[in-house]
């Protein structure tokens, strides 16, 4: 198959490559060989973008119109709904679309609640897995020339190891009491976020699907807060949250503020924003 | 470092050692006979690379769909301080609203090694209160495989009710109107026994409870349900099959002090060891080659290759209809009349009958 | 597992062809079957992802869901099915159903596998409910679809039935491989064994179709090799293209997916019919017939209930129809246990090695003895009959030929007579009204007969209580079955 130059190649022969070549990765992939299935993508790759150019280029000059006509509906279907403007312009850099949200939830959270928080209540989204990047990169600009901004991304601790807790974001400026995460700390910023969600809701006039969905799924894990879904009323969701909150909330703040004192007296500027890896806790060191 | 864990090093050769998990330990469980499997599993073999350089490449993989379809579920149930299985736990064990504390096992700051982390799972499983502990994530456990501890890493949640534990064990296959997959529930049951029995090693008999919580999506749809199963019997025939797999150290002593399992990989890691003399070396470990490995294990088609001929190849129950016999060529002989051993006078006359009455009719 | 079917294993591995375990075939096989090749995506409970459908070997229809993860699509895709189910249904009841009786034919789905008779089954629960109106609308065809397709996963339950059938189940049930039943769930390598290509092997060609690149696997799961480096792919590419807003862009994408679904479909559908001509050379069993009237029975019984306006079938059944269901199956199955021996001695020989049955020839026959010890003569032939077979009925002992069901034959004596055994029979019944036998009524001397005591008369299925007068032990009545909201909304994710 090598010997056919790509440019020369119809429409059918790129096909048969293409078939012939999946089978080859496939193989590779079975036969543990990453080298040659890297090597084999790479060339299938090819060919598949050889294949699109070559139709585009037919299609261009109106010789598939009939081949087109048994897909027209779903075509037709999938045109229409490509037709609504993307929705992720990025009007703002991304630490500061997370710092919108995660100012709004007012606790540490993950980077997929603070997505799903900014698409409800600011209209935009992000990729998760640029998140999980941004405090990487907050990091090293603390780094190098530390409080130059006036906030950072930084680090939930775990209230144990103060290391930083997997996955949580927070922001520089909160009291270290509210960044580090004892074990009631999920469940309790889990309350408070809806607690905020449900004000925020509250606050805007007509409140898109997406914020209405968000409450929804603080409410259903709540005693108490909704019935189900299309029965939703914030004020229900708040007092609810708030009766649960009540409950944990000194424990949770005893843990925090012991585990803050000790941040701040044993930890770096840089640790305790972004956290430490080298502490032990007394018990552990027996192990 | 002991002998035997030089031996087994040896075996492994340079590559990678691959850990047990629950899913393995299940597997060399449901055979308790083979000792190639229980060998390798203890040197941390790369069955699968193994099986693929040998020409034998394992029939299953994973299609990322479905891990990824597994991820999501998993997190969305334990996101928020595992909020859905909070309500969960609240609305079938009548969970006091106090007991709602989250703690991840697996947040060691640095310190990333088994022990280290097993001693933290120790620690805190066996100190802490219901009042500072509720749910436990990603605890590190050990159980005892062949004479030799094992470390798994579950991705399960031990939970903490009325001084017990219970396993709570997060799977994404479909409850449908209360009913799932049999093969998927058996298989999900099997391997929750095991981390029961790996958490009891760890907390004591009676710390930990035989009923374990199985969360599936419900329905069609990505909401979660959970469904207590009672794993008394799966411990039961776990333990029974534990305790019938070979001590590691009589399986090293049958094999020939040289034997490695090494591809003399380059730095490339491109294996340069004729896969001729890899096959040869596995064979120098006995197998006991059965259909159900097809499912379980990544060398299947190489054992199969070798068991081919034997009774034991078409499944067991052909094997018992056949008497037990082992090679398909004495059970066609004497259905053809050869004469048979005494133990077998019985089914040989059977054979002949049925024989006889196949050759009548076709 | 039997004897008969080990040692044909056996005889399978040591030939390399799969060895014939039936002299007949034993479901019924339509003139234009609809073969139905669902393909699903892993990971999800039903995500329907491709199907390949029709009852033309030449005219495959094609369904593809571009992005199986989105609610729309997949409605769109059983609506799209349900043209194609729908219309097959239909091409069988163009008239009313007949007053009496059911109609001539039913229509009849094969799948390939176990796999296939689950998908229906869920794709049936995830759209019977479904609404036609308002919020959260289908396509009217969807329930009706969703109805159908658990009408025939329901009945694929009944062991007699043959509207629904799985290929590999009844290939497996007709020839025994040299591999194991593990094995035998693979439509390529069981095809491979029975009906291997020239020059080939049933081993190795069974060998062969385990390498999923090859050989796709029959679904609903595809191989995971596929979907990591084939599938992934073009669903990205269809998501970047509808992304980008460019039209042509997403039409080549989504030609390149079908495409790549057709790989995985194409090589299956042609094995569903070669099955189907394997199968089709077997001549069908005596019962055979009986059997395919009661599916039709049921089939017109279903579309009468539809067409006046039934409600669908519950999420799950009520006590006393469950109860009932289950005795039912029960029956059932020990019916089609005999019938199948008395249509096929190799099913019958079975028996013969247990003892339950035994053949042989007659050496003696009293055709026109009577028996006068009551007030009146009665007609009790004798006939005497020399086996090989063990014989374990007992003086006593009623027994029924295979040949002559209506006739009893009651065992009056069992003597060895060296290598043979040689047992008196007395027969009753079967034979008209006179003292005098009709020709051919009483087996002849010289005749070869088998003799067994399997019975075909059944008693009927007990009565179970009306669904209205359910004991309390049983929950009560239940109310009817009305659709709910939420069956209607319920998420398809």
């Amino acid at each position: 198959m090598a010997e056919v130059t790509e440019g020369a190649e119809t429409v059918e022969a790129l096909e048969r490559r293409i078939g012939q070549l999946r089978v080859a990765v496939r193989e590779a992939v079975l036969a543990g060989d990453k080298a040659r299935a890297k090597t084999l993508r790479a060339e299938l790759k090819r060919a598949e973008q050889a294949w699109e150019d070559v139709l585009a280029e037919a299609e261009d000059a109106g010789i598939t119109q009939s081949a087109q006509s048994p897909h027209s509906r779903q075509s037709a279907g999938n045109a229409g709904r490509t037709a609504t403007p993307e929705q992720t312009g990025p009007l703002l850099p991304l630490r500061e679309q997370v710092h919108e949200a995660l100012s709004l939830l007012q606790v540490p959270a993950a980077p997929k609640l603070i997505a799903t928080v900014h698409e409800a209540f600011f209209a935009t989204t992000f990729p998760t897995t640029r998140v999980t990047s941004l405090r990487r990169d907050e990091e090293r600009s603390f780094r190098a020339a530390p409080f130059a901004r006036p906030y950072y991304i930084c680090a939930a601790l775990a209230a144990d190891f103060l290391s930083p807790s997997r996955g949580l974001l927070a922001v520089s400026t909160w009291p270290m009491e509210r960044r580090v995460i004892g074990s009631l700390s999920p469940r309790v910023d889990f309350l408070q976020a809806a607690i905020r969600i449900a004000e925020a809701i509250e606050r805007i006039p007509a409140p898109v699907p997406a914020a209405r969905r968000l409450l929804w799924r603080f409410a259903a894990s709540i005693p108490g807060a909704a019935a189900d879904a299309s029965h939703i009323q914030p004020e229900a969701v708040r007092q609810a949250a708030e009766a649960e909150l009540s409950v944990h909330k000194d424990a949770d703040t005893r843990t925090r503020r012991e585990a803050a004192a000790r941040a701040r007296h044993q930890l770096a500027d840089t640790e305790q924003l972004f956290g430490t890896r080298s502490f032990r806790p007394a018990a552990d060191q027996e192990a | 470092m002991d002998p035997t864990e030089a031996r087994l090093q040896k075996l492994r050769g340079r590559a990678m050692p691959r850990n047990h998990n629950a899913r393995t330990i299940s597997a060399l469980a449901t055979n308790p006979g083979c000792g190639r499997r229980a060998l390798m599993d203890a040197a941390g073999a790369d069955k699968q690379k193994l099986a693929a350089y040998t020409g034998y490449p394992a029939p299953f993989g994973q299609s990322q769909f479905a891990i990824v379809r597994g991820n999501a579920f998993e997190a969305q149930v334990k996101e928020n301080g595992a909020a859905q299985l909070l309500s969960l736990l609240r609305e079938q064990l009548r969970l006091d609203i106090t007991e709602a504390h989250y703690s991840d096992l697996g947040d060691v700051g640095g310190n990333e090694t088994s022990e280290v982390r097993h001693a933290r799972t120790k620690r805190l499983l066996t100190t802490v209160d219901e009042k500072q502990g509720t749910m436990f994530d990603h605890p590190l456990l050990r159980l005892r495989v062949g004479g030799r501890h094992a470390y798994l890493e579950p991705d399960l949640i031990a939970f903490q009710l009325h001084g017990k534990c219970h396993v709570v064990e997060i799977k994404s296959f479909a409850v449908i109107d209360g009913q799932a997959d049999p093969a998927k529930v058996a298989a999900a049951a099997i391997q929750s026994a095991v981390y029961v029995l790996a958490l009891r090693d760890l907390l004591g008999e009676h710390k930990v409870h035989d009923e374990t919580i199985l969360v599936c999506p419900e329905n069609f749809s990505s909401k979660p349900v959970a469904t207590p199963v009672d794993v008394r019997r799966q411990l039961t025939v776990v333990k029974r099959q534990l305790s019938r797999i070979a001590r590691i150290e009589d399986l090293l002593g049958c094999c020939p002090d040289d034997l490695t399992f090494d591809l003399e990989a380059d730095e490339n890691g491109i294996p340069r060891r004729p896969a001729r003399e890899v096959e040869a070396a596995i064979r120098q470990v006995p197998a006991n080659y059965a259909p159900e490995c097809l499912s379980t294990c990544e060398l299947c088609y190489l054992c199969r290759d070798e068991a081919h001929g034997t009774t034991a190849a078409l499944g067991k129950p052909v094997r018992e209809e056949l008497g037990g016999i082992e090679y398909v060529r004495t059970v066609l002989d004497l259905a053809r009349g050869a004469a048979p051993p005494p133990e077998t006078e019985e089914v040989a006359a059977q054979l002949i009958r049925a024989a006889g009455i196949r050759a009548a009719l076709l | 597992m039997t004897l008969l079917t080990a040692l044909a294993r056996a005889l399978a591995a040591e030939t390399g062809r799969a060895q014939p375990i039936r002299t007949v075939r034993h479901v019924h096989l339509c003139d234009r079957p609809l073969v139905l090749i669902p393909l699903q995506l892993a990971g999800e409970a039903c995500a329907p992802l491709a199907a390949m459908v029709g009852d033309d070997r030449d005219k495959p229809r094609m369904l593809t869901v571009y992005e199986p993860r989105d609610r729309t699509q997949r409605f769109d895709f059983a609506a799209d099915l349900a043209d194609v189910v729908l219309g097959y249904i239909d091409s069988y009841t163009t008239a009313d159903p007949p007053s009496e009786g059911p109609y001539p034919d039913a229509p009849q789905l094969l799948v390939p596998n176990d796999g296939g008779v689950s998908f229906t089954r869920l794709l049936s629960r995830s759209t019977r409910f479904r609404r036609t109106e308002g919020e959260y609308a289908v396509r009217h065809t969807v329930p009706l679809l969703g109805r159908w397709l658990n009408f025939y996963s329901e009945r694929c339950e009944a062991p007699a039935s043959a509207l629904l059938l799985s290929m590999t189940a009844v290939l497996a049930d007709h020839w025994a491989t040299g591999q194991s039943a593990t094995e035998d769930a693979s439509l390529a390598s069981l095809l491979g064994w029975i009906d291997p290509p020239p020059g080939m092997t049933g081993a190795a060609a069974a060998r062969a179709a385990e390498d999923p690149v090859r050989c796709p696997p029959a679904g609903p799961a595809t191989d995971p090799s596929f979907d990591n480096e084939v599938l992934a792919v073009r669903i990205a590419a269809i998501r970047t293209a509808r992304a980008s807003g460019d039209g042509a862009a997403l039409h080549r994408a989504q030609l390149a997916m079908e495409a790549a679904l057709r790989t995985q479909l194409e090589p299956t559908w042609e094995l569903m019919w070669r099955a189907v001509g394997l199968l089709r050379v077997l001549p069908p069993g005596g019962h055979v017939q009986d059997r395919w009237q009661a599916d039709r029975r049921a089939f017109t019984g279903h579309v009468r209930w539809l067409r006046e306006g039934g409600a669908p079938a519950p999420r799950r059944d009520g006590a006393v129809p469950a109860a009932r269901k289950l005795a039912i199956l029960e029956r059932d199955a020990q019916r089609l246990a005999v019938q199948r021996a008395f249509d096929d001695p190799l099913v019958l020989a079975e028996y013969r090695l247990t003892g339950e049955a035994f053949a042989g020839v007659v050496v003696d026959a009293q055709p026109d003895r009577l028996d006068t010890s009551g007030k009146r003569a009665k007609l009790r032939p004798r006939i005497t009959v020399a086996t090989g077979d063990e014989v374990v009925a007992e003086p006593g002992v009623k027994l029924v030929s295979s040949t002559r069901p209506k006739q009893n034959a009651v065992v009056v004596a069992v003597t060895d007579d060296g290598p043979d055994t040689r047992v008196v029979l007395e027969l009753e019944g079967g034979m008209g009204h006179s003292l005098v036998p009709p020709q051919g009524s009483v087996p002849a001397v010289g005749e070869t007969v088998t003799y067994t005591t399997l019975r075909d008369d059944f008693q009927p299925v007990p009565t179970f209580p009306e669904i209205a007068d359910t004991p309390w032990t049983h929950g009560g009545p239940p109310s009817a079955y009305v659709p709910k909201d939420e069956d209607a909304t319920e998420e398809w994710s």
